[in-house]
């Protein structure tokens, strides 16, 4: 019961940027163009979150803290595709036509966006339990295509912002932990081949 | 060999994202020259200016020294467009991050 409570609580706080950014639109306080970037870079940011604490524990080692975190991490990555399909929604929103949409498509910024949101819906749309313990170790494999994902997003998002450090500064933690996991296996296969 | 290929993947991804992204970051930073903003144009004329060209206006904004204009074109076309807030002369327009006009003899 008390879990439930807890869990509620969490996905309340996940969506209520999304509240935010609904309710200010519906009351014509943005347009939805407005509403772009904030659903994307949320989307961005949850997706990171989800990516950090992987590398993290595995440097650092299993403590409470990270342990904590990697339960709630499905979460953070089915919060990030809900922000994702947000951002297109709020598209749809702005372009306001289907023609216009498919004609713009070809244009690197837009396909790449499109890109990301299909390679993240298949790890998204897997995200319940009975599809983790059906697939066993493929789930983590095709969990995996958030890399690709979170990649060409932030390419899409350069592309289209014309400016490659907000971007960038959000790609630097990912980066860090992605080293430190590299240290850390090398580290590791070392003392290992010492041993024999 | 799986950890070599790893790695070459990371590096050209990187570098394909740089690449892309210098020629992005260099449209963006758009330079008027516009002068005290005492001497420039009204905001009204702008849009005036903007609905002449035939675009549905969504926004109008300063951008640095610049005006710039968030607007579709009859066709649908998302686009952002910079004019001058003095002349009121249309410099640069950007559809999705792409130059897509230049005003002849324009380098800022």
């Amino acid at each position: 019961m008390k879990n439930h409570v807890i869990k509620g609580l969490f996905w309340l706080l996940l969506s209520f940027p999304a509240i935010l950014m609904v309710r200010s639109f519906l009351q014509d306080d943005v347009l939805a163009m407005d509403m772009l970037h904030p659903s994307g870079e949320t989307a961005v940011r949850l997706m990171i979150l989800a990516m950090l604490p992987g590398p993290l524990s595995e440097f650092f080692g299993l403590n409470r803290f990270f342990k904590g975190w990697l339960k709630i991490r499905r979460n953070l990555g089915v919060a990030a595709f809900g922000y994702a399909m947000l951002h297109l929604i709020f598209y749809i929103f702005d372009m306001n036509s289907v023609v216009a949409m498919l004609e713009e498509f070809t244009i690197p910024g837009i396909w790449m966006g499109w890109l990301s949101l299909l390679l993240m819906l298949l790890p998204a749309l897997i995200s319940f339990d009975f599809a983790m313990r059906r697939l066993g170790r493929s789930w983590k494999n095709i969990q995996r295509l958030v890399y690709p994902a979170l990649i060409i997003g932030l390419v899409h998002w350069i592309l289209l912002d014309w400016a490659w450090q907000p971007a960038m500064v959000h790609l630097a933690p990912l980066m860090i932990v992605w080293i430190l996991r590299y240290i850390g296996r090398r580290r590791r296969h070392r003392t290992q081949r010492s041993m024999t | 060999m799986k950890k070599i290929s790893r790695k070459y993947t990371a590096a050209a991804a990187v570098i394909a994202t740089m690449m892309l992204a210098q020629p992005a970051y260099a449209d963006g930073d758009i330079k008027c020259d516009s002068g005290p903003t005492k001497d420039w144009k009204s905001i009204k004329k702008l849009k005036k200016k903007a609905w002449m060209e035939g675009w549905e206006l969504l926004k109008t904004q300063v951008e640095g020294d610049c005006y710039e204009v968030y607007a579709r074109t009859d066709s649908g076309q998302a686009i952002e467009a910079f004019f001058h807030p003095v002349t009121l002369k249309k410099l640069v327009v950007f559809r999705r991050g792409t130059e897509i006009y230049r005003a002849p003899g324009f380098k800022g």
